[in-house]
């Protein structure tokens, strides 16, 4: 099962997803982060996109596994699907547009419904860049990140400005999250794909995947 | 700002006009071969070869479209041998409109468009505007912001939600219009709309689009069963690697083919859809699964999702691959997932029943 993991060097695989509302700039935000391309021609999501990463946090390789969803409420029969087994989300409003940050309690509800309680969670206000046309300021968002302790950070992906630190930032509290619980070996049900479960604590904690190693027999 | 960041975008595509391929798809530089044609065979040979087509046809469908009815009753066999090789691009619109039940549609309700389009609102028009510049934004004709592609796929999109408030707006169906636009006038590219997804001649498609998805969570389920069957070697590597269809088929049934396939691959393929229905895309599908299935085979979880939505240039040469779909027989089999899923699920209900009677009332 894991010949071809050799060439794929990494400690531990996060499964993060990209939710938020039809427009926010969630695809863009996955494009600069992990290739480094943004597109003012990309087309709407349909379905659910892919990509990886990995960075490095203290001296470990994490590979973030993130997934990109259709924002359109109706898609959330097929995307929510998605959820299952992430540890780390980016909930992505645009600060341009107001609604789209009223949404993001629904989306926070959805996502906590579906994923394990300590899953971390990143309020991103997208398209930092159109500064004159901000509709929603740093601080009723900075209030409600802390109300829901959440994290949060202004981002642009046009502008290449704060993507990376938003994305490490969630990856890096996963990994401490991870690491400071005491191992046990389980058994998730909401595997990923490929490598070890490890269960960190109680059920209730952030479930990572581990390479295979130390913690797998 | 945005605005500004938009028109000098624009400002950057007219004033230097990139080179264009035979549909009107910007050709980036890097691509090799923008509409995989066999080069081997010279143009003039094309050529001839085009032009007798097209006199077949024209022979075929009469001045209008007249004698095509007659003709299909005739010798269907022989319509379908034709539209399977591809319909001449000079004839498609009047064709598609011939073969999807949209053209009979349109003369049951004149006027109908029109009212739709300039009367009533509707609650998605934010949505659908903020779509409208990310539907084949690399096509000239979808271009130009508030340009005439722009504004004639806001009237289509803006329409149906109004001609039918449960299906209403829905992302994906701008790529099913814009693809209609590029052969048809915008009453024409409505009607075939609601052909479609009302289901004029084939079965009904808006439950690809209604509140769950149902049809899209049907077909899925079809297809993941149709590849069990039809590539078992691949369908249980798929199993293992915890691949699912809906994270790469999704888009090709939501869309048919049109949102990430090679434009004259995508035309094909609306040939033959039109005419025998959705069990083409099964088809194709299955073949492009069937044709690169000793690379699927070898490929861990991630490289294969990768793989899946970026299928090699010769995989998807219509003159290669749509022989290959025809040959893979699904009806039957089909049919009883069908029957599966829905006893499973229950019926997938309408919601409206398309009659010109209703049509009419509702306005």
């Amino acid at each position: 099962m894991g010949a071809y993991r050799a060439d794929d060097d990494y400690d531990y695989l996060f499964k993060v997803v990209l939710i938020g509302d039809s427009g926010v700039g969630k695809s863009n935000l996955l494009s600069r982060f992990t290739r480094n391309e943004f597109s003012l021609e990309s087309k709407s999501t349909i379905g659910v996109e892919f990509a990886t990463r990995s960075i490095k946090v203290d001296d470990k390789v994490v590979k973030a596994q993130i997934w990109d969803t259709a924002g359109q409420e109706r898609y959330r029969a097929i995307t929510s699907a998605y959820y299952r087994g992430a540890v780390g989300a980016l909930l992505v409003y645009d600060v341009t547009r107001h609604v789209t940050f009223e949404n993001v309690a629904r989306w926070l509800k959805e996502l906590r419904d579906h994923t394990d309680a300590n899953i971390v969670v990143m309020l991103v206000g997208n398209k930092a860049d159109l500064r004159h046309l901000r509709a929603v300021s740093v601080e009723d968002a900075t209030a409600f990140a802390e109300r829901e302790s959440t994290f949060f950070m202004e981002t642009s992906a046009l502008e290449s400005m704060n993507v990376e630190n938003a994305f490490t930032e969630v990856l890096t509290q996963i990994h401490s999250v991870v690491s400071k619980k005491a191992l046990e070996v389980g058994n998730d049900p909401a595997a990923l794909p490929k490598g070890q479960t490890i269960n960190v604590g109680s059920r209730d904690d952030v479930s990572a995947v581990k390479k295979g190693g130390c913690c797998s027999n | 700002m945005e605005k500004k960041r938009l028109d000098d975008h624009e400002a950057a595509t007219i004033s230097s006009p990139r080179s264009l391929d035979r549909f009107g798809f910007l050709v980036r530089p890097d691509a090799s071969t923008s509409d995989g044609l066999v080069k081997s065979r010279s143009a003039q040979f094309e050529r001839i070869r085009e032009d007798r087509r097209v006199r077949k046809w024209r022979k075929m469908i009469g001045v209008g479209g007249s004698d095509w009815k007659h003709y299909l009753r005739k010798k269907p066999h022989v319509v379908k041998r034709r539209i399977r090789k591809g319909i001449p691009d000079c004839l498609r619109g009047l064709v598609w409109q011939l073969i999807s039940g949209s053209r009979d549609l349109l003369l049951m309700n004149p006027g109908v468009y029109e009212q739709l389009v300039i009367y009533e609102t509707s609650a998605s028009e934010l949505d659908i505007i903020r779509d409208i510049s990310r539907t084949f934004p690399s096509h000239v004709f979808f271009q130009q912001r508030h340009g005439p592609g722009q504004r004639s796929l806001y009237n289509v999109l803006k329409a149906y939600p109004v001609f039918d408030r449960d299906v209403g707006y829905v992302q994906g169906m701008g790529f099913l219009a814009g693809l209609l636009l590029l052969y048809m006038s915008e009453e024409d590219a409505f009607w075939l709309l609601v052909a479609l997804l009302k289901g004029a001649v084939h079965a009904p498609m808006e439950g690809l689009y209604l509140t769950g998805l149902p049809l899209v969570q049907q077909y899925l389920f079809q297809f993941e069963h149709l590849v069990q069957e039809h590539l078992p070697k691949l369908g249980e590597h798929f199993a293992q690697e915890m691949i699912n269809p809906s994270m790469y088929a999704s888009q090709w049934f939501i869309t048919v083919f049109s949102y990430s396939f090679p434009f004259h691959l995508a035309l094909r393929i609306w040939d033959v859809f039109l005419f025998e229905g959705v069990k083409i895309v099964f088809k194709v599908g299955l073949a492009l699964l069937k044709y690169c299935h000793d690379d699927l085979v070898k490929l861990p979880f991630e490289k294969l999702i990768h793989a899946l939505k970026n299928f090699p240039q010769d995989a998807m040469n219509p003159d290669i691959l749509l022989p290959l779909a025809y040959s893979i027989k699904i009806s039957r089999r089909l049919e009883e997932l069908r029957q599966e899923y829905e006893k499973k699920n229950g019926k997938i209900t309408q919601s409206r029943e398309l009659t010109e009677e209703q049509t009419v009332q509702r306005l």
